[in-house]
């Protein structure tokens, strides 16, 4: 069983990330890459700059890993699931700045810097979502959260949850309006020095993640697993690449504001949002 | 158990596959040279970062900490019924009062 | 030379350019990266095509080296001269396909030198007066000065920025000191070159702003004539930047995604820019249309 778990998260990271290719347009591009040199940056931090991707790539993989494939069948069953993905969002934060530190150059650092700030205060609304999503099922397990969803989706049971979750799943996957470390204004930040192979994997760790963001959502909100007639993995698959298609349509639509003016909205209009939206989802749960 | 072989295992294979498809950089001086759109630096891009929100980074600790409290509030919530709610209410509105003060004292504006 | 199979493939991705404006190019290039079969590059690292459009005056040629050897090899670099846009998007298209083939790359212009000569105690040439003195792997570390903003003392970086920055108009170059991403001093020490009335039309101008607001989609729609589609536009701009004969960033971005040609009276950069971040500082520029840049620009130069 383990075994079939293992293949089936692996596949779903597989296919997903083609798939999100496909939903960016960058099958040509990203292949191109692989033809160019990789440029050496002036006294670089070469193990960080090597080993930012690969720690991006993991991380996606370890989130989808707590993800259930079936009610009562997750390759991690945890029953603290949702603190695993939430470390995972943590490290996000770490892993881009290395990624924008790591080339020694004027624009990776700021963005990196940047990220940083925009990056910790998005953590807080995540969580929040995550914890009133809990408050239902009297678990922090992804299973147990699934498990509560059996007669209505916390979509609709917590209609503030999923809009708050999106705006996590575009900082999360550096895209659009919460793409503050890779941003047109210092030449695309932190991937400003990537050249090649380089450029190349860091990409594809990112649309990577967003198959782990979006199938974190769609077992948090959108009952993962359940749905009739078509067998449970079926059904992850076809939510987590709705969540998918959705969060690049937002991130392809709508404007990003400076990364100071996001920060005071983050405080003073997300969090006590997602406060009210603990509130809420703590009422009807009683 | 599982848990961590699963964490460990995706962890090393995410290492070995990004290490196989990075090839070793290599340039010349002219060509490993900061993008600046054709200007120079004086120095090195490595420095004492001014990193501008770092008070809020302080507030940010505050409600990290109150996240700690409620992984097992969230547990016992529906058992323990509006008294649990009541608490993290009154805990929230204590730490929302440091969101309005750090707000008016422009710690949200790079200051 | 047969081709490899992943190289066919690389060869049918649209060609990575980057663009080195020169004086009344600038509309021209703009529509011209516009093309399906080219991809606008925001800096070099991520081009294969260097495309020098105009002639380029012989104070930017370092500069222009400085960028060209930036590029990863292999590598070409275009001349645009008389070319017709058509004429030139094929040259650049076959360009790259000789690139993807292995046929052509070009060598470093500048010499394989450190920028500065390495002297300085300890492993990696880091001490010199104290801590930092030293010139480790060819250059100074950054220094401390006091902040505008907090008067903390923390490092001042200061570098040269353009003329070729694609966020910045072709042509500008500023020094500028940073402390974190906020601009505490500032120094024009290019204007930007001189562009013809085409370079204020209201979609190029839009489009300028848009890509920095992140919609690369919605730009090309506007350069197309089609509707920008996007949501939150004005409300991403802050209200208060920017702010010249009673408009600001947002009222002229407003004006230009309807069609309204803008002009403003020549405003004082320095005065502008200064201690504005780096994000607010690059939407004030791109607010501007840049027949006013020039003229600001030229005017700082002259005082």
């Amino acid at each position: 069983m383990t075994a079939l778990l293992t293949l089936a998260v692996l596949a779903t990271l597989l296919g997903g990330t083609l798939f999100a290719v496909a939903l960016d347009r960058a099958y040509l591009p990203l292949l191109a890459l692989f033809t160019r040199q990789r440029v050496e940056t002036e006294a670089p931090d070469r193990l960080n700059r090597d080993l930012a991707p690969a720690w991006y790539l993991a991380l996606a993989a370890i989130g989808i890993a707590v993800v259930p494939f079936a009610p009562d069948l997750a390759l991690i069953d945890s029953p603290v699931g949702i603190v695993i993905w939430g470390s995972c969002e943590a490290l996000i934060v770490l892993t881009v700045f290395l990624h924008g530190w790591s080339p020694n150059a004027p624009f990776p650092l700021i963005g990196a810097y940047r990220y940083a700030a925009i990056g910790l205060p998005v953590m807080l609304p995540s969580m929040f979502v995550l914890i009133a999503a809990a408050l239902p099922a009297e678990s922090l397990s992804l299973v147990a959260i699934v498990d509560s969803q059996r007669e209505v989706w916390n979509v609709i049971r917590q209609p503030l949850g999923l809009p708050l979750f999106m705006v996590v799943a575009l900082a999360m996957t550096l895209r659009g309006p919460m793409d503050y470390a890779d941003a047109a204004d210092i030449a695309t930040g932190t991937s400003a020095e990537d050249s090649g192979a380089g450029r190349a994997v860091w990409q594809i760790a990112r649309l990577a993640m967003l198959v782990s963001v979006s199938a974190i959502a769609a077992t948090v909100f959108l009952g993962g697993p359940l749905g009739p007639v078509l067998p449970g993995p079926v059904w992850l698959w076809l939510k987590t690449g709705a969540l998918m298609a959705l969060t690049v349509w937002i991130g392809n639509r709508v404007a990003r504001t400076t990364p100071s003016r996001m920060l005071t909205i983050l405080w003073v209009v997300l969090l006590p949002l997602s406060f009210l939206h603990l509130l809420i989802s703590g009422l009807i749960a009683l | 158990m599982q848990t961590v072989i699963v964490i460990l295992g995706w962890t090393a294979l995410a290492v070995l596959l990004a290490r196989a498809m990075q090839p070793v950089a290599d340039s010349t001086a002219p060509q490993a040279m900061p993008f600046l759109g054709g200007g120079t630096p004086d120095t090195h891009a490595w420095q004492r970062y001014h990193f501008r929100p770092y008070s809020m980074a302080l507030l940010f600790v505050a409600f990290e900490m109150e996240m700690m409290f409620m992984y097992p509030w969230a547990v016992v919530f529906v058992s323990e019924g509006i008294k649990a709610l009541a608490e993290m209410g009154m805990f929230l509105a204590i730490l929302s009062v440091g969101i309005l003060y750090g707000w008016r004292e422009g710690i949200f504006r790079w200051q | 030379m047969a081709m490899t199979r992943l190289a066919r493939w690389a060869a049918r991705s649209p060609a990575p350019v980057f663009a080195a404006i020169g004086p009344g190019r600038q509309a021209e290039t703009e529509r011209l990266l516009a093309r399906p079969g080219l991809r606008r590059a925001a800096t070099p690292r991520d081009a294969a095509i260097l495309l020098v459009a105009g002639d380029l005056p012989g104070d930017t040629a370092e500069a222009l080296s400085h960028v060209h050897d930036q590029l990863p090899h292999p590598r070409a670099t275009l001349r645009w001269q008389a070319d017709a846009p058509d004429a030139i998007a094929a040259r650049i298209e076959t360009a790259w396909r000789d690139i993807c083939a292995g046929e052509r790359d070009e060598d470093d212009h500048l010499p394989d030198e450190p920028p500065n000569a390495w002297k300085g105690i300890g492993p990696h040439g880091q001490g010199g007066k104290g801590m930092m003195g030293g010139t480790p792997y060819g250059r100074p570390m950054a220094m401390t000065g006091t902040d505008i903003r907090d008067g903390l003392r923390l490092d001042r970086y200061t570098a040269r920025f353009g003329p070729f920055l694609p966020m910045l108009p072709p042509g500008l170059v500023l020094q500028v000191t940073l402390q974190g991403d906020v601009i505490c001093d500032l120094d024009v020490q290019a204007p930007p070159l001189a562009q013809a009335a085409d370079a204020d039309a209201p979609d190029l101008c839009a489009a300028r702003m848009l890509r920095l607001l992140g919609l690369d989609r919605a730009a090309h729609r506007v350069m197309h004539g089609q509707s920008a589609r996007a949501l939150w536009l004005r409300g991403a701009v802050p209200k208060r930047i920017g702010r010249i004969d009673g408009t600001s960033a947002r009222d002229r971005l407003i004006a230009w995604l309807a069609g309204d040609t803008v002009s403003v009276a020549p405003p004082d950069l320095p005065a502008l820019l200064h201690g504005a971040e780096w994000a607010e500082a690059m939407l004030i520029l791109a607010s501007l249309p840049p027949s006013a840049l020039i003229r600001a620009a030229r005017g700082v130069e002259a005082a």
